[in-house]
């Protein structure tokens, strides 16, 4: 009979715990996307002209992949991540409180539009110190402007329940026509330099750009120096400081209980429209900041023309990084860097003969897959306990579901005729004797 | 065929959760056409060893048998391929789905990848026909009643041909006649050859129904008696393992001034446009315990929702403490001294993916006491909810940290009421206390409320248990039809009196009543 073996070695025993457990799924759901991300290469290969094994090297590689400019590369990577873990933030922070904002993209627009009206509007150059104080003005204001935009689904969720997806997604397209039609109407914010058209000036040229700290010339190669500013730091600083709300105020205790279950916080006297709203507001807080640290680079410049064609992919990257570290503040900061680290390979994927954008297309697969990250803990979990109990190593295990599911396809066929007249069915004859074998 | 009549047999069945043994070398036989009754107290396993049986969990060791064979129940689907149904202790239903469609989902005809409804109905038809277990179809879970929402579930696996049905805790949430009802249902089940597992905490229930009762204690087995052997008193030492006393001695009330005052209450439901609540006026002082009897469906829900400020009130007012609080929020209510145990649980009762230290300071959490500056304070919030757990005997795997969802029904039970109970409050309204507690925690929470009656707070008692009623109330009201039909004594009155008065067969006329 199986007895369940009193085994009493460590590695038996951790990969038991829950944390090797979730752990263990999410590397899961990152290889098979990895994999479907090689496959999908191998697959284009054929019919474009490609390289899938360079490709896939280059892929891995990342910022690496240039071996000349691997530093300021991945300085600049740093910088990608910045706006990404506060989009990641807005994302999750919002879903603690029961809430999906698909809205990042309107509030990282209104963001950007507040930010950049303020800092190109104003000339501080040659005053550095004027300079710092009009893009803490261009923060702030653009802060404000998103946190209000992201009330205006918060408040139509909270007094007259509408759902937030809908409401989140047409404040984005408004928020993005808004920005073109403001820009549109200050061409003295036009930069009008050669072959270019439908660009604003950088913030640099006025003067109120992020400051970096020195360091975009700690990660440099040669003269080129990395994009990195302070954005990172503050970003992770607020990380840490969503963590902190999230996990030892009761602040961010009530805005749980709300989203975890709205009916016992009623009944709790808890006002749950207004952490409604609180969530809504530091969610569109968060994601705004992400547009104004992106556009106060001083490298960076805003294609305002476009605008309302498209809406900015990083506030919906927001959402993959959120649900990869299962929206865990902290968890956020890696799953952005994370997702960064891959997507930076992606101009040199054009060596290896791939479109810019794959890198993207493998993200997304590894972003599906972590949906998942769930069903593999489960799977992983219910495989355990039959191995226990079946006393087996894996590939036993391997053995006797094969078994069990020939047995069953089999049963399909035979007994389809009985079943109609004998209701009660035995298809688990043959694996019950498996069971007793063991 | 040697052993010719066990169906199933769970031999030496042992299950580990996080921190504790839910079941231990358990071993149980349950017979061809048995009603088989599983008894033991909050958290001694039961629910769990059901679980295993159906295939949700997997036991860490032990074999299960079927006809003598040794059967692997992977899932649910295991189960139900082997003839094995459950009823759990939480139902399972889709809620904006029909009857209809709850009883067919996963069991099916489709044609072309339709679903084809129309030969599950009939044979639902000729099910509810043959045991007697009428329900409308075609309504929404979310508009029926607990109690035909638990026909549904039997209907389910019926539907699904099951010989071998269990029940977690059928009858917690049913009314005396439902409980009758589905006595009935059972015998005749049982005598169709099916055979039925059976979880109460009800005493009367399973020496009435059941013909065998395994007792388990901690997650061992005691043993297991036929209950023709057996008294109520002697199963009850087996399962806690002391005497219990099923009356609690209290002493005359001494009501004092009026803490809720409820006045010409009137509640509509929007949808049907009927009253569900119809004048209604009463008073609890404080001091006493004040209990609403009445059938399930008649506006007790209602009437206790409206004055805890869940649901609106048309017209009318409720005071509590001397504050006409008909138009103010929930939390206002809680700081003039509410303390709610509330009929559901799981909706409302719990944040179920909290853990304890959480659940216990739902209301509290930013006093003083458990917070400065908006920062919790953790360790006195652990020391609390350590101190709760300890008082009123909360059992779980780990402690003050374990999740809510993973504790035995009647532990979160128990915690709900160390909560409201222990918060300083001068009002408690309790819906269903004791629901799904064993016996021995009943006694306990009686005790408790009772104490707290004599330490001065207004106790309003919402019951659909007549005994439990006679045993705490000092005054009665009995509602039907959403309207106060009788004020009963319950040293002048008995159970059957309150019965017709339950039923809308008696009443008297109360000046609140008409008009
Ligand atoms: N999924 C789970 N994870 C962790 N612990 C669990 C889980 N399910 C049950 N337990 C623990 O196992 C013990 C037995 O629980 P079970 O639900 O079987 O009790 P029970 O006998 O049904 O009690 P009740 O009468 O209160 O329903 C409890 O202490 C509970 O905390
Ligand atoms: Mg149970």
């Amino acid at each position: 009979m199986s007895e369940a073996k009193e085994n009493k070695k460590p590695l038996y025993r951790f990969v038991r715990t829950p944390f090797a457990r979730s752990t263990g799924a999410s590397l899961i759901s990152i290889l098979i996307g990895i994999l479907c991300g090689f496959l999908i290469m191998l697959i284009c290969a054929s019919f474009a002209n490609a390289d899938p094994g360079e490709g896939f090297a280059l892929l891995l590689a990342g910022p690496f992949s240039s071996k000349r400019y691997a530093a300021s590369q991945f300085g600049t990577m740093l910088f990608y991540t910045g706006p990404l873990i506060l989009t990641g933030l807005s994302v999750a922070v919002a879903y603690k409180t029961g809430l999906f904002n698909i809205g990042a993209p309107g509030q990282f627009l209104m963001g950007t539009l507040g930010s950049l009206l303020v800092a190109l509007s104003i000339n501080t150059t040659g005053n550095r110190g004027l300079g710092i104080l009009v893009w803490l003005l261009a923060i702030l204001v653009g802060i404000v402007l998103g946190i209000l935009w992201a009330l205006i689904p918060g408040a139509l969720k909270a007094f007259f329940g509408i759902n937030e997806v809908i409401t989140c997604i047409m404040t984005n397209w408004i928020a993005a026509n808004i920005v073109t039609w403001v820009f549109s109407a200050r061409p003295d914010l036009m930069n009008t330099g050669a072959g270019k058209t439908g660009y604003l000036i950088q913030p640099s040229v006025t003067g109120n750009y992020t400051p970096t700290l020195g360091l975009d010339r700690l990660f440099h190669s040669g003269t080129y120096n990395s994009y990195l500013d302070m954005g990172l730091i503050l970003a992770v600083l607020l990380a840490v400081l969503m963590w902190f709300i999230l996990n030892k105020t009761t602040l961010g205790y009530s805005m749980k209980a709300c989203g975890y279950n709205k009916e016992a916080a009623r009944y709790a006297g808890m006002k749950h429209r207004f952490y409604i709203m609180v969530a809504m507001g530091i969610a569109g807080g968060l994601a705004a900041l992400a547009g104004s640290l992106y556009y106060l680079n001083p490298n960076i410049e805003l294609q305002w023309q476009s605008v309302y064609q498209e809406l900015p992919s990083y506030g919906f990257d927001g959402i993959p990084a959120a649900f990869l570290a299962n929206c865990n503040p902290i968890g956020v900061i890696f799953a952005a860097l994370f997702i960064r680290y891959l997507s930076a390979s992606g101009t040199f994927l054009q060596k290896a003969g791939y479109n810019k954008y794959f890198a993207d297309l493998i993200i997304a697969v590894i972003v599906y897959l972590s949906g998942f990250a769930r069903f593999f803990r489960e799977r992983i979990e219910r495989t355990q306990g039959i191995r226990d109990k079946l006393g087996v190593s894996y590939f036993g295990y391997i053995g006797w579901k094969c078994k069990r599911f020939g047995a069953k396809f089999q049963g399909c066929f035979s007994s389809k005729k009985q079943k109609e007249e004998t209701t009660v069915t035995k298809p688990s004859d043959s694996q019950s004797e498996e069971g007793g074998k063991k | 065929m040697e052993q010719e009549d066990i169906v199933i047999e769970m031999s030496h069945i042992t299950k580990d959760f996080p921190g504790i043994r839910a079941n231990d070398d358990v071993t149980l036989q349950l017979r061809r056409g048995e009603i088989h009754a599983l008894l033991g107290e909050n958290g001694a396993g039961k629910s769990t060893l059901m679980s295993i049986l159906f295939g949700m969990y997997q036991p860490d060791s032990g074999t299960i048998y079927k006809d003598g064979e040794p059967v692997t129940i992977l899932s649910p689907n295991d189960a139900t391929d082997l003839g094995i149904g459950m009823v759990h202790q939480h139902f399972k239903l889709v809620e904006c789905f029909s009857l209809l469609d709850n009883i067919i989902l996963g069991a099916e005809d489709s044609r072309l990848g339709f679903v084809t409804k129309k030969k599950g109905r009939e044979k639902v038809n000729a099910l509810m026909d043959r045991y007697g277990l009428h329900v409308d179809l075609d309504k929404k879970v979310s508009d029926v009643s607990v109690g035909i929402q638990q026909r549904t579930e039997i209907l389910k696996m019926l539907y699904r041909d099951n010989e071998i049905l269990i029940f977690d805790e059928p009858t917690a949430v049913l009314t005396p006649q439902e409980i009758e009802d589905l006595m009935q249902t059972m015998r005749s089940l049982a005598k169709e050859g099916k055979s039925i597992l059976f979880i109460s905490h009800k005493l009367n229930e399973i020496m009435e129904v059941a013909d065998r009762c395994t007792v388990l204690r901690k997650g061992k087995c005691i043993g297991t008696v036929a209950t023709k052997d057996t008294n109520i008193e002697e199963l009850a030492e087996m399962m806690v393992g002391r005497n219990v006393s099923f009356t609690v001695a209290k002493e005359e009330a001494k009501p004092g001034k009026t803490i809720l005052d409820v006045k010409d209450l009137v509640m509509r439901d929007h949808h049907t446009k009927k009253n569900t609540i119809n004048h209604v006026s009463f008073d609890v002082r404080e001091g006493e315990i004040v209990a609403l009897a009445g059938i399930d469906g008649n506006g007790q829900n209602e009437l206790v929702q409206g004055i805890a400020g869940l649901m609106p009130i048309e017209s009318g007012s409720v005071i509590i403490n001397g504050v006409n609080v008909t138009r103010r929020s929930i939390h206002e209510r809680i700081k003039l001294g509410m303390s709610y145990i509330p009929e559901d649980r799981h909706k409302h009762g719990l944040v179920l993916d909290f853990n304890l230290e959480e659940d216990f300071v739902l209301q509290t959490a930013k006093d003083k006491q458990f917070a400065k500056h908006g920062i919790i304070k953790k360790k006195d919030r652990r020391d609390y909810a350590n101190e709760l757990i300890e008082g009123y005997d909360v059992r779980s795997g780990q402690g003050s940290v374990t999740i809510a969802r993973s504790m035995s029904g009647g532990n979160q039970q128990k915690a709900i009421v160390a909560r409201e109970l222990d918060r300083p409050h001068c009002l408690l309204i309790a819906c269903q206390p004791t629901r799904g507690l064993d016996v021995g925690a009943i006694e306990d929470i009686h005790k408790k409320i009772i104490h707290d009656r004599d330490k001065g707070t207004a106790v309003f008692l919402v019951s659909f248990e007549l005994d439990e009623i006679m045993n705490l109330a000092d005054r009665i009201y009995v509602i039907h039809g959403g309207e106060l039909v009788g004020e009963l004594d319950p040293k002048k009155t008995n159970i059957k009196e309150i019965g017709l008065y339950m039923a809308g067969a008696k009443r008297d006329d109360r000046k609140g009543n008409q008009q």
